[in-house]
């Protein structure tokens, strides 16, 4: 990321390639363990409410597809309620 | 207890002792204000001492016009809430320590107070007395950069939360109508035969306004980020949480809360991906996290109150820590727009570890305060076979990551570099983070002595929130939430941040409403001018005329004395035959 008014500065510790790789890859391994996890016996609910609890990896579906559809759906509200930042200071 | 008077009464309450405590801190002139903050903390522990000293029992207990109060209640609810704002109260008040605001201080104190005096309440008078003055102090918060938009969201904010009082007395009245008691316990929505009765649906409606419900909500975003750095956080914590418990007294169990609360926990979500303010995310994070608290005190089973309330004590630490980070960034940066900050870890790595931490303790990740209540409130929608309800949690758990855990410290510390370079928090503020930081971890591993401190503490012993199948559960949705936003950031799908502000339900009161105000003033004024001006001709034609008879050249000014003197014999005779009449 360009920074305008340190040019010269060495990037953040965050902002390296290394970190985010490294944080990217075990992200990916700590989230296919838990999808993984899920599917062994010692990890599954003994009396599940729900059928859908014993699918296995229904919680990693269904987070993947609950924050995607949040931010991929709710993006168009805006469209519909966002205003110029003064709106306010026009009206009152 | 018997009826010991009014002063001992008063002096026994940990409410009074901080609202003590909260004047004779505003009396100190500015001169001396760094020893007011002290001061103040002092007469937090004092309270507190006083709190544990008293155990568990009524106090306080008065006749008001032969009615019975009870000024002070101390059961395991009360406690709760009792035990967490004595907690937030000295964190608020150590967060700002240098600060030189007199009126800001005194409300950083006695709105706590209130608040508390509001929980303690064993009887709706004094529940309703503490209602008004949590109300009145705390708009000090709000007003406190003194500029017209704080002073016009204040009044706005006033008008919500006095009305909300009103609604609330006429409540009471409706009760002891119903009940001949002014016992404040539970009060339900239904009657016996199902119907709603009019005195549940008016309470409901003033607790619903502080707690902030659907379209009633809107408060929150119009009001609490007006309030400066420090103002925001004091706000974020009392008023929805005094709503909370008061919600869990009166109307546990009351079915309707579930449906309430589900919407509470999503639309806070939609509004605060797109919001780029982040107080205001903030501000939609209280609504979406009320609204599990709400969810659960509509189960109404032990479980599910347990979850509730004891949700409310950790959101409560790591909503204000949240807050806090914020803060931090707005004190050193001058702002709070997402697009305007980015890049802070660089310069300010103690206030993002915190921050991380907060957000990973509202996201409720194992070992962290919020996985060990969550879990009480979710397992309540499975216990009741609520899949929808059910489903609605773990997709609004995913949103909550998505703002509060994600959004906040990746706008604020990470994202586009802003180049801004400020410094690190200063100490006092770093202290109040960390030590809520360590609170957030500490009972995030050692969940027990909250547990034991929750309403129904039999209903928690076989409660493991570490079972490995919750564990796992949780880490799945998560982590897989996690990976989402990574994998929505690498394809440049996340939508930028854009300098907006969105409109909500506060527009329908602002602008047309405000429209249709005006206009009716304006009708009024022009019907009135119009009704003056014929008045005031009338009045000075009839004027003249009388002049013209009775003025030094009138008609009758030529006979005055004798006209006179007939007249005024004519009433004395009046007034003495009326008199004789009489007696």
């Amino acid at each position: 990321m360009a920074d305008h008014h340190h040019g010269d500065e060495k990037p953040g510790w965050a902002d390296t390639k290394a970190f985010r790789n490294a944080f990217l890859g075990l992200l990916v391994i700590a989230a296919l363990a838990a999808a993984a996890a899920g599917f062994l016996p010692q990890f599954q609910k003994a009396h599940p409410h729900f059928d859908v609890e014993g699918m296995g990896a229904f919680f990693a579906i269904y987070g993947f597809a609950a924050f995607a559809f949040i931010v991929l759906a709710g993006q168009h509200l805006r469209k519909l309620v966002g205003r110029k930042e003064d709106y306010y200071e026009e009206r009152e | 207890m018997g009826d010991n008077g009014l002063i001992p009464a008063l002096a026994m309450n940990p409410a009074v002792i901080l609202t003590v405590g909260a004047i004779l801190g505003a009396l100190i002139p500015n001169g001396f204000a760094a020893i007011r903050r002290p001061l103040m903390l002092v007469f937090v522990a004092m309270s507190a001492y006083q709190l544990s000293r008293l155990g568990l029992g009524e106090f306080g207990a008065l006749s008001i016009f032969g009615e019975p109060v009870t000024m002070l209640r101390i059961d395991p609810l009360s406690r709760l809430f009792a035990v967490v704002f004595h907690i937030a109260a000295a964190l608020n008040l150590l967060y700002a320590w240098h600060s030189k605001n007199r009126a800001q201080d005194f409300a950083t104190l006695a709105y706590p107070a209130a608040a508390l005096g509001g929980v303690l309440a064993g009887d709706l008078v004094t529940l309703f007395v503490w209602w008004e003055i949590a109300a009145i102090t705390s708009v000090f918060l709000v007003w406190g950069p003194g500029t017209r938009a704080t002073f016009l969201a204040g009044m706005r904010y006033l008008t919500i939360q006095i009305l909300s009082g009103v609604l609330l007395l006429a409540g009471i009245v409706l009760v002891y109508r119903e009940t001949g008691s002014l016992a404040f316990g539970e009060i339900g929505l239904r009657d016996a035969e199902g119907a709603i009765k009019l005195s549940g649906l008016v309470m409901l409606i003033a607790f619903g306004i502080k707690a902030a419900f659907p379209l009633l909500h809107n408060w929150v975003q119009d009001a609490y980020p007006k309030a400066d750095f420090a103002g925001t956080i004091v706000l974020s914590v009392f008023t929805t949480k005094l709503a909370v418990a008061s919600l869990a007294r009166a109307f546990p169990g009351t079915g309707e809360l579930v449906y309430i609360g589900a919407v509470m926990t999503i639309f806070p979500i939609f509004f605060a991906l797109i919001e780029n303010d982040l107080k205001k995310v903030l501000c939609y994070s209280i609504n979406n996290q009320v609204g599990f608290m709400v969810i659960g005190i509509g189960f109404g089973t032990a479980a599910s109150l347990n979850g509730a309330v004891g949700y409310a004590f950790t959101n409560i630490i790591f909503e204000s820590l949240l807050f806090m980070a914020v803060g931090a960034a707005i004190f050193r940066t001058g702002t709070s727009k997402a697009t305007e900050l980015g890049g802070l870890y660089k310069t300010m790595p103690l206030t993002m570890i915190f921050c991380i931490i907060g957000a990973m303790s509202i996201s409720a990740f194992p070992g962290f305060a919020g996985f060990v209540t969550k879990g009480l409130i979710i397992d309540a929608a499975g216990e009741a076979h609520a899949i929808w309800i059910w489903l609605v949690l773990l997709f609004a758990s995913a949103g909550v990551l998505e703002h509060a855990g994600i959004k906040i410290p990746y706008f604020t510390f990470f994202a586009h570099d802003s180049g801004k370079r400020p410094k690190e928090a200063p100490p006092a503020m770093l202290m109040a983070m960390g030590t809520s930081a360590f609170l957030c971890i500490a009972i995030g591993v050692y969940p027990e002595p909250l547990y034991a401190l929750m309403p129904y503490p039999e209903a928690v012993a076989d409660y493991h929130p570490y079972a490995p199948y919750h564990v796992v559960e949780q880490l799945q949705l998560l982590l897989w939430a996690v990976l989402a936003f990574a994998v929505l950031i690498l394809i440049k799908w996340y939508p930028a941040e854009v300098p907006s502000i969105n409109l909500d339900a506060d527009w329908l009161y602002r602008v047309p409403g405000r429209g249709l105000f005006t206009w009716a003033v304006a009708a009024v004024r022009a019907i009135w001018r119009l009704m003056w001006r014929l008045a005031s001709t009338r009045f000075m034609r009839a004027m003249d005329r009388i002049y013209m008879m009775h003025g030094p050249e009138g008609a009758m000014a030529r006979s005055w004395p004798t006209g006179f003197m007939a007249l005024a014999t004519a009433i004395i005779l009046g007034l003495a035959l009326i008199i004789a009449f009489m007696a």
